[in-house]
């Protein structure tokens, strides 16, 4: 009986395990299967309705959206479906779109399609009337004119936020599917995956080369390292840093990385009476030993920063200095401040008491009690005690100023400008500006940054503001998050982007 | 039996009232809420805008407030909108559910189809070198957890074997994330029903049997088996109830798009409506259920009799 029982069994597992059902084969040259942990509900952005919440990012990301203008690699704008721009004043902006181009269903773009686009986008986003602050829209032609009820000197670059993908608006939007511009088009959207295929129409000189992509969410990250282990994907986004190792044979697989804008950053608490010398702060600026962050706790994902703007930007981290890691000049300083060890314990002290700190942060960026432990570590060196606070509760430790040195995680220029992290971080009594730092400089060249045009004199601007902040050591910088996109060896023209935007473009092939 | 049905049924009114109350109630313990965990991810945004979403929304509202306007809706049949998704509650639910049905159907019947037969050699050779074979895999079974066994499986069977596929859908899909649950599941199942048997193989009617003359297979399937099902009902129907709840873990690994996922998803993302649908879905489910156990046991074991008062029905 125990044989006859055995043999039921292996003859049901033989006939479930050859029983058809859609298995996933990245074999097929025509099809792509990417796994991200960068889509779902819980990223706000599930669907490609660039109308709604953060779904733009996915109609942008997976090749179903264009906006008017693209960033290129330097993270400066060219022309997308426009092709060119005028400003006419400093409050109207008169754009020409490409002749050429049509959305997927093969209707063609005009001024007028756009002009519907964007003000159903204005209508019904949450963030694109604040940011745009358009008071009219005309169509004529190919023509779109855009008024702004104050001056708005980075409308460009807001228009490429992916919020700002053309699409027809009057076509609707059925099951979380718009129609769009790109390479290819959805044909089915779930809150775990979008089923694509090419567009036949697509209006560019670089035609689309794959016949249908499959872009699956998977936000467990052993889950997605062994899906492209056992090849079910073809690209992977957001492995776990100690994934990336598994991927290094270069005949089987291909690694794009790209440095973005999202920096790691601290904040010091102005209102905390020690931290108001600058020596003390730029004592412990100068004790963060930002290479061995980024390549050891990091595994080389991240670059260390100079300030908030990676070195890929026009007013990066080239253009600025900070003080460079040093724990004997570090030491000095606080001697000077009138801080030495004084009783032998490790520690510095004055006045009977050791230089102790708050150090708060968060833990659901995964690199942020890293860089918290390493700032422990390294302040040790200087004999300054750091207590860490990581919790995802940190905002009632804000509210209370329950802390000394907030850090965070912030992308510091989603659209490619400065403006938006001066405004939000830095200005006095600006929303995220959690050290109350006030500085008459800043202020004065943020009123300057507000009302000058042309992307050479704004980025002339931000980097005097980025010297201001880092002169007055009133946050560090640690790292540049680079993002990393795995790939198979034959897969072509797949690279990660600066801007995190552009992923499936119609470039991307499998040869 | 009918007037039973109806007490029973009755009785799910009171337990809805006190756990989506209490829930809602546990829900305002967290510091952030729904509009918090929306302008996460927006960087930096000014309080006035927070303060009009809520006011949106209908969280700036007392608790008491709130709690009475879902509960108006949930009477006149509106479950309301996920606050993050923008869609219609029940319309998410009925999208996750075929998903979570499928992976519970699956792994029930892998999981009787594996455990009975086990537990009854293990009882019919107890103490040999099968039995402890089989009760050693059962202990090890019950002690992994289900995201350890998950991973070992796609280990085995997807990335060195390649076998099955992670993350399909389909039949082949469903085979690795209902194994998964099959290994927990089944073993707990596989010691139940060895001692359910080893007992009635002690009762004074199997050894009547044998004494008359009637063979081994025959007692066991056509008298010990159907008496060890009441008790096999009672672990199915909580089973059952708890599958149908979804298994956020293995939901996760295998990105099984069903309820379990989106339970986890709505609680972090503090999604009030969806949660408490959530948790009107699981307590509807655990009392229908149960009372579908009750009166099976009914049907099987006329010995079973309904409450007192009830007998005559």
């Amino acid at each position: 009986m125990t044989k006859k029982i055995l043999a039921a069994l292996l003859a049901a597992g033989l006939l479930l395990t050859g029983c058809g059902g859609e298995k996933t084969s990245s074999d097929d040259k025509s099809t792509f299967t990417y796994g991200t942990v960068a889509y779902g509900v819980a990223m706000e952005n599930a669907g490609t309705n660039p109308h709604e919440s953060y779904s733009g990012w996915s109609a942008i990301r997976y090749g179903i959206g264009e906006t008017l203008f693209k960033f290129n690699e330097n993270m400066q704008l060219e022309t997308w479906i426009a092709e060119s721009f005028e400003q006419v004043d400093d409050f109207t902006l008169k754009i020409k779109i490409k002749d050429n181009v049509t959305f997927s269903n093969g209707k063609k773009v005009d001024g007028d399609a756009v002009k519907k686009c964007l003000e159903h986008l204005i209508a019904v986003h949450d963030r694109a009337p604040k940011d745009l602050k358009i008071t009219s829209i005309t169509a004529d032609g190919q023509f779109v004119t855009i008024k702004s009820a104050e001056k708005v000197p980075a409308l460009l670059n807001y228009l490429s936020d992916p919020y700002g993908c053309i699409i027809d608006v009057d076509a609707g939007i059925t099951d979380g599917i718009a129609i769009g511009t790109g390479p290819y088009k959805a044909v089915k959207v779930t809150d775990t995956q979008i089923d694509l295929v090419k567009n036949e129409n697509y209006w560019d000189a670089v035609k689309p080369k794959l016949e249908k992509i499959t872009v699956k969410s998977i936000t467990d990250g052993d889950t997605l390292t062994m899906a492209m282990q056992n090849g079910e994907l073809d690209a992977v986004q957001g492995l776990p840093y100690s994934s990336l190792q598994l991927f290094n044979d270069a005949n089987k697989f291909k690694l794009s990385q790209a440095e973005t804008s999202r920096v790691y950053q601290a904040a010091f608490n102005f209102k905390t009476p020690v931290l108001q010398d600058l020596n003390v702060r730029r004592a412990i600026s100068m004790a963060i030993d930002k290479e061995n962050f980024t390549q050891v706790l990091l595994s080389g994902n991240g670059t260390p920063a100079v300030g908030p703007f990676p070195a890929n930007l026009n007013f990066g981290d080239t253009k600025v200095t900070a003080a460079p890691y040093d724990i004997d000049a570090a030491k000095n300083l606080l001697a000077e401040a009138g801080w030495t060890d004084t009783n032998g314990d490790g520690y510095v002290d004055k006045d009977g008491k050791n230089l102790e700190l708050n150090y708060l942060t968060y833990t659901s960026r995964q690199e942020l009690p890293l860089l918290a432990e390493s700032a422990q570590a390294s302040l040790k060196k200087i004999g300054v005690k750091l207590n860490i606070n990581a919790t995802d509760n940190y905002k009632t430790f804000l509210k209370n100023g329950d802390y000394d040195i907030f850090s965070k995680a912030i992308v510091t220029a989603p659209t490619g400008d400065a403006e938006y992290y001066f405004t939000s971080h830095i200005v006095s009594g600006a929303v995220d500006n959690a050290g109350f730092y006030d500085s008459a400089e800043i202020t004065a060249l943020e009123n300057e940054l507000h009302n000058t045009f042309g992307a050479d004199k704004r980025s002339d601007i931000a980097i005097k503001m980025s010297q201001q902040v880092l002169d007055d050591c009133a946050l560090f910088y640690a790292a540049h998050l680079k993002m990393s996109l795995v790939m198979k060896a034959n897969v072509t023209g797949f690279n990660a982007h600066p801007s995190d935007y552009y992923e499936i473009t119609s470039a991307v092939e499998k040869k | 039996m009918r007037k039973y049905i109806f007490r029973r049924l009755i009785q799910l009114v009171p337990i809805l009232f006190g756990v989506t109350f209490l829930t809602f109630a546990m829900l305002q313990f967290s510091e952030e809420d729904a509009v918090d965990m929306m302008f996460r991810q927006q960087g930096s945004v000014s309080e006035e805008i927070m303060a009009a979403k809520r006011a949106e929304l209908g969280l700036d509202k007392p608790f008491l407030v709130q709690y009475w306007n879902w509960l108006k809706g949930v009477a006149t049949g509106d479950m309301g909108r996920s606050f993050i998704s923008g869609k219609l509650v029940f319309e998410t639910f009925a999208e996750k559910l075929p998903a979570t049905i499928e992976l519970m159907l699956a792994s029930i019947f892998l999981t009787i189809f594996i455990a009975t037969p086990l537990g009854i050699i293990a009882a019919v050779r107890q103490n040999k070198f099968v039995d402890y074979v089989i009760r050693g895999l059962s202990f090890v079974g019950n002690s992994m957890p289900n995201f350890f066994a998950g991973l070992l499986l796609i280990y085995f069977f997807a990335l060195k074997l390649n076998l099955l596929p992670i993350i399909s859908s389909g039949l082949q899909g469903v085979i690795l994330p209902a194994l998964t649950l099959t290994i927990s599941m089944g073993a707990k199942y596989t010691r139940q029903i060895r001692a359910v048997v080893l007992e009635e193989l002690q009762k004074p009617y199997v050894l009547g049997a044998r004494s008359r003359g009637v063979d081994e297979v025959t007692i066991l399937l056509k008298s010990v088996l159907p008496s060890a099902l009441v008790m096999i009902i009672t672990l199915l129907a909580l089973s059952i109830g708890s599958l149908l709840g979804g298994t956020a873990i293995v939901e996760t690994i295998f990105m099984w798009d069903g309820v379990g996922k989106m339970a986890v998803d709505a609680i972090l993302m503090r999604d009030y409506p969806l949660i408490q649908a959530y948790v009107v879905w699981m307590a509807v489910i655990y009392v229908v259920i149960n009372l579908a156990a009750d009166l099976l046991y009914r049907y099987l074991d006329p010995r079973v009799a309904w409450e007192e008062g009830d007998a005559d029905d």
